[in-house]
């Protein structure tokens, strides 16, 4: 977490917060506020917005109906029972949190949501309400509801103060959260889930609990927006409320600003709403839903970051810009409206960020997350302990007296519908050993992976790691108990750098860390496995043999007591091959058992303390690899049928 | 007698919910691109049809000469440019919301935000109805929703004999195999954008016929439509007919059980619902898209 940043947004509120002051002292017009008021309110819905949606790319149309129950809250608390304002403020927030929390406990449940899926789901929220509102006399019943103008308490002087001053509040929560987020656990579990959820679901990421935090977040905060905007609006109505501008708004704002940086939300909304209000002053407010659509075209399309983290890596040149057109108009006096001057800096500031180099075709990883610099230097040197080379030689360890099991698994059985995956196995790994998993195509191997690793559930049968039955705990808790898995199809997180992917593993893990930690805990697998010169490159730059070698490091920097390796060596070329299998025996000498799946026999026999073969989801044979690989059955079934077979690595 | 007769309305007019959904749904499962935009085009070509009966006279059936083929090369235009960027489902999700707004704002901006509604003098078909015993049925709902399922069906022909159907599946169900097969995707996705944008044409003609425009109208199409998309199975031709029938009839019953207001809740529920328990349609599936 950085200081600085938090100090720099708490300077930023403090100089807003003098404004109703600087008003009085420099008989400012009022309009300077009712503008700041509107900004700080978007601001905060977007970026309320953000943190879930954004962050965690589940896209959710669900705002305008958090926000609806805000105002509705404060309108009936303050209009219908008398209550004084403020006190109904972070009650709008609250009751607008459960509502979120409802919906993501019925949309979260499900095990397939895709993203338009939760966006459709999330469409209903404001269309199921207006009707609720509508028709319950105790809240609206058709009428409509007029809101009290509240008390001013005593320093302010007037009624404009009151509201900014209380947006402004809830802008700064919003974004000191969205800050907060971006460099802690929860916002890496949320970047995470956008790029590849069910990774990071098996790497330790509890993914539902993150992903409610964040809807509760996000509710909370457009609930306590709502709750302002009630005393704003003066007279409440279920149509004006519950609409599909509030979340049309905040995705325009998000995804102008960037969706992957806390500050773009707001920095859109800021944009968005000086450019309405140039628009409707200069007579051309019936094109500014116009400007609004294309400007959400043009930016999903062609620049997915958004303006915060363009302008960021044109820094000064941007700064000059706003600074400059600023400046000179306000000096040379050549337009007298300071909000002139605000919105053409803004649009300088924006021609610079975006004009050169649209976007590099194909590149969805230019959405990248903007986190803290990645630090440049080489930490290696301070890294953990390093394996002595010699090890790398070694044979694999031979087995010596039996160690006790890690992984047991009694008698399983998986079913699809009526096929049988998997038909009654047994299998148990002990410590130190790398048990050759083989067997035709579709005799089980990978399901039973996904068994070990909990991504499938057993129809039938236990299995337990380290004592613990894993059959009814969610990935996360798998991945907690010791066990790590690669994928055939490499899947790494794919906005995150090479070492930020290890991060990710380590921060998630056995031993939860902080960022900085596990980032500096990322070098020394990286080390293992041989990527540290690729640490800062993204997944998509790196070849496949390194994309696989870093499942590799991923997995492992989850500290498991288990590793299974599902064809980690698919693909790959007789050199690349020979320097996964060095890793491979390196990983197996720090003292991990692996269970490793594979159709090079020639691999396996060479790694292998111990082999099991499957044959139409049973156990065919097991035992040491010299002994299988005679065993007449094994012959028969396995290497006599693999004439027929695709070649293993097509 | 009174919940007969709203449930059977509710029908025929579900006849007309399936004509709207159809485009969407089979652009969905088949294209992989959710188009908000087709709101845009029902609700440009029922203005339309609205503005060449006012103001040309034309009989307000005979505008879709000018509807469909407007509406066909908007929607050929569309996804062009969504292949041209390759644009992935949520991000077509989000593109096609900017397009409807704009599309939106420029019928506002040439029609006005007030409710529009063709004459009686130039729309025969406003104020007939047929009566069936004691229930009477109005004239706009039996064309729009006789029309309607008359197209969908010609749909389901479509794509189950002929050739371009047959390339449409198979594209469906395995872009990757079909191209190997010779099948050009890009010719192919134009062309049923395009279709879908033709129907989005008819349903746009058939609703103007029958009822009032203002813009926002296109949003009150949202919940209905999404419903009968989803309970039908995205990409299923017959599925969604029968869940516009559906949707219609509860619709309609609710409407007069409870109130008009209430049908939205009742409406957007089944899409929870459905979303929640049935994600593939209410229909089994038989493979292919969804």
């Amino acid at each position: 977490m950085s200081w600085r940043g938090l100090a720099g947004i708490g300077v930023a509120v403090a100089v807003l917060a003098s404004l109703p002051w600087l008003r009085q002292v420099f008989e400012l017009p009022t309009f300077f506020l009712s503008f700041g008021t509107v900004v700080l309110s978007w601001a905060a819905l977007a970026t309320s917005w953000n943190i879930l949606s954004g962050y965690s790319g589940y896209f959710s149309f669900g705002q305008g109906g958090f926000y609806g129950v805000g105002v509705y809250t404060t309108a009936v608390l303050t209009g219908r029972h008398g209550w004084d304002f403020l006190p109904t403020v972070p009650l709008a927030g609250v009751v607008a949190a459960v509502l979120g929390l409802f919906v993501g406990l019925v949309a979260f449940r499900l095990r397939s949501l895709r993203g338009e899926v939760f966006a459709l789901l999330t469409l209903a929220v404001p269309f199921i309400l207006a009707p609720i509102v509508r028709l319950s006399p105790s809240i609206d019943g058709g009428q409509g509801i007029s809101v009290p103008v509240p008390d001013i308490p005593a320093p302010l002087s007037s009624f404009q103060d009151l509201s900014y001053l209380v947006c402004l509040a809830i802008a700064a929560i919003a974004v000191v959260v969205a800050y907060v987020a971006q460099r802690n656990r929860l916002g890496w579990a949320l970047f995470a889930i956008r790029d590849a959820e069910g990774v990071a679901e098996g790497l330790g990421v509890p993914t539902f609990r993150s992903k409610m935090v964040a809807i509760g977040i996000t509710a909370f905060i457009a609930g306590l927006a709502g709750g302002v905007a009630a005393i704003q609006v003066g007279y409440v109505t279920a149509e004006g409320t519950f609409n599909l501008q509030v979340p049309l708004f905040v995705i325009v704002m998000s995804v102008l600003g960037g969706r992957l940086h806390w500050l773009g939300p707001a920095v859109g909304a800021l944009v968005i709403v000086t450019l309405r209000d140039r628009l409707t002053t200069s007579g051309f407010e019936g094109y500014s839903l116009i400007v609004l659509g294309a400007i959400l075209v043009v930016f999903v399309v062609l620049a997915p970051e958004g303006l915060v983290p363009r302008m960021r890596r044109r820094l000064v040149p941007a700064l000059v810009a706003f600074g400059g057109v600023f400046g000179a108009l306000w000096l040379t006096g050549l337009r007298e409206d300071p909000v002139d001057w605000l919105a053409l800096g803004l649009l300088a500031a924006s021609v610079v960020a975006f004009l050169p180099g649209i976007r590099r075709r194909g590149t969805e990883a230019a959405l990248e997350p903007v986190g803290p610099e990645v630090e440049a230097e080489p930490m290696a040197s301070d890294a953990g302990p390093m394996l002595p080379p010699e090890l790398e030689a070694t044979p694999a360890l031979a087995p010596a007296a039996p160690r006790p099991p890690i992984v047991v698994a009694t008698d399983v059985t998986k079913r699809f519908g009526g096929v049988r995956a998997l038909d009654g196995v047994s299998l148990s790994v002990h410590e130190g050993e790398l048990v050759g998993l083989v067997g035709p195509n579709g005799s089980g191997k990978t399901t039973l992976v996904n068994l070990l690793s909990g991504l499938y559930r057993p129809t039938s049968g236990t299995i337990s790691v380290g004592g613990v039955d894993i059959g009814r705990l969610p990935p996360h808790r798998i991945a907690h108990v010791g066990v790590a898995r690669t994928y055939q199809i490499p899947r790494p997180f794919a906005s995150m750098t090479v070492r930020d992917n290890v991060a990710m593993a380590i921060m998630f893990g056995r031993s939860r860390t902080g960022l900085d930690a596990a980032r500096h805990g990322a070098e020394e697998h990286l080390a293992l496995v041989g990527l540290e010169d690729q640490a800062d490159a993204l997944p998509g730059e790196v070849n496949l043999h390194e994309r696989q070698l870093l499942e590799m490091a991923r997995a492992l920097a989850t500290r498991p007591r288990v590793l299974l390796l599902d064809e980690a060596l698919a693909g790959l070329n007789p050199v690349e091959v020979d320097n996964a299998v060095a890793v491979v025996r390196r990983i197996h000498a720090s003292g991990i058992a692996i269970v490793l799946v594979e159709h090079l026999l020639r691999v396996v026999n060479q790694l292998a303390t111990r082999i099991v073969v499957l044959d139409q989801g049973r156990t065919l044979a097991e035992g040491d690899p010299a002994t299988v690989m005679a065993d007449p059955a094994v012959v028969r079934a396995y290497l006599g049928r693999r004439g027929q077979e695709k070649p293993a690595h097509a | 007698m009174i919940f007969v007769q709203s449930a059977l309305t509710g029908v025929l007019v579900g006849g007309l919910y399936a004509l709207m959904a159809i485009g969407m749904s089979l652009t969905w499962g088949m294209l992989r691109v959710i188009n908000l935009a087709h709101f845009g085009l029902i609700l440009l070509s029922a203005y339309l049809t609205y503005a060449l009966a006012t103001n040309v006279g034309l009989d307000p059936l005979l505008t879709v000469v000018a509807t469909v083929p407007v509406a066909f090369l908007i929607g050929v235009a569309i996804q062009w440019g969504f292949q041209r960027f390759e644009v992935s489902e949520l991000s077509s999700l989000l593109v096609s919301f900017g397009l409807l707004i704009i599309g939106i704002q420029l019928i506002s901006n040439v029609w006005s935000a007030d409710f529009r509604r063709m004459a009686g003098d130039v729309n025969p078909y406003a104020t007939g109805s047929v009566a069936i015993g004691p229930l009477v049925f109005p004239m706009p709902t039996l064309i729009a929703s006789v029309a309607a399922v008359a197209l969908v069906l010609l749909i389901h022909l479509v794509l189950a004999r002929t050739n371009v159907g047959r390339a449409l599946r198979a594209f469906a169900q395995d872009p990757a195999i079909a191209s190997a097969f010779g099948i050009d995707h890009r010719r192919l996705g134009v062309l049923l954008a395009g279709a879908a944008g033709a129907t989005a044409a008819v349903a746009g003609t058939l609703f103007a016929i029958g009822g009032s425009l203002t813009p926002s109208t296109a949003f009150e199409w949202f919940g209905v439509v999404f419903a009968v998309v989803i309970l039908g199975g995205i990409g299923n031709v017959l599925g969604t007919l029968l869940a516009g029938v559906l949707v219609g009839g509860i619709a309609g019953v609710m409407t007069v059980a409870w109130s008009p207001v209430a049908a939205p809740v009742v409406v957007y529920s089944l899409v929870v619902l459905a979303l929640l328990f049935r994600p593939n349609g209410l229909l089994p599936r038989r493979g292919g898209p969804g």
